[in-house]
């Protein structure tokens, strides 16, 4: 039993940091759902704040790592190309170590590729920016955010597109993942 | 006793700015997505990896990810310059954020950004 270093580092991207973006956003989600004056005491804000803050910053460089590490490190190796001879139309073993090739080579693969990591690839990007965007509220008020309903409401929203974004690209990344290995 | 209405709280527009500054980087995602579509010179000078040796065998994704990026950070700084200290209208600048997070999702969405496929 024995992990290559691109297995490794596709399990840092995947497993790692998404496991670590769930639960974040999970904490963070929740901190901010219940931050309203009719349901917790200004010990209570005290006692979550902190909670929050590490929520949703964690959530933030998460995001940024695992779009970062995805695009420059994990991507080229799935979209590395075949060398000459190497027949590009048939799914062959040798071009299983070529996974973007591998999938368009077959009939029944190929809209893994164009659709599922041409979504995947792209629809990741917005992630950091929104949890960033969120991160930065919770930063700039802390506890005094429960007095503005209007920017919580707003941050709620960004939140759940943040995780609607990575949700996209993580699941596409596993089913891909799964049909086509990076090895 | 204070309501949640009569506490004074820090002015909100640092926050709206990197509201607006997500919307505008989500936005120009998309757009370098349809523009790589549209135009083949588009697509080969998005591959910052070979043209800028911004990584290696990224592709045009390399120049996508990076301009929107760019686009996030310095329409972040410019409108927290502009915005720094004043109170805005928070709902005005949230919905114009979140049609700009809409245009990202929806230009990123593969059967909309192919329709701009040169045939």
């Amino acid at each position: 039993m024995e992990l290559t270093g691109k297995e490794l580092w596709t399990l840092i991207h995947g497993m790692g940091l998404g496991a670590v973006f769930l639960l974040a956003f999970g904490g963070g989600m929740a901190g901010l759902w219940s931050l309203r004056s009719r349901l917790v005491t200004e010990e209570g804000i005290a006692e979550r704040t902190p909670r929050l803050l590490i929520g949703t910053a964690v959530m933030a460089v998460v995001a940024w790592f695992t779009v970062i590490v995805g695009t420059w490190i994990v991507y080229p190796w799935y979209r590395a190309a075949p060398p000459e001879g190497l027949d590009r139309a048939v799914q062959s073993d040798a071009l299983k170590e070529f996974p973007r090739y591998w999938l368009l080579a077959g009939e029944r693969t190929a809209e893994w590729h164009q659709f599922g990591m041409e979504w995947k690839e792209h629809v990741a990007f917005l992630a950091p920016f929104l949890a960033t965007a969120v991160a930065v509220a919770v930063i700039y008020y802390g506890g005094t955010l429960i007095h503005r309903g209007d920017v919580r409401r707003g941050m709620l929203v960004f939140f759940t597109l943040a995780f609607a974004s990575a949700g996209i690209a993580g699941l596409f990344g596993a089913l891909i993942t799964k049909a086509a290995p990076i090895i | 006793m204070q309501t949640p209405e009569t506490v004074q709280t820090k002015p909100n527009g640092p926050v709206a700015a990197v509201f607006l500054a997500a919307g505008i980087g989500s936005f120009v995602m998309g757009l370098m997505v349809v523009l790589a579509v549209i135009s083949a010179d588009i697509n080969n000078f998005l591959k910052f990896d070979a043209n800028f040796g911004l990584g290696s065998g990224v592709g045009p994704l390399s120049g996508k990810g990076i301009m929107a990026i760019l686009a996030f950070l310095l329409s972040w700084v410019v409108l927290h310059l502009a915005l720094r200290g004043k109170e805005v209208k928070f709902g005005t600048f949230l919905v114009i954020a979140l049609a700009l997070v809409a245009g990202g999702f929806l230009l990123t969405f593969p059967p909309v950004f192919e329709i701009f496929h040169a045939e």
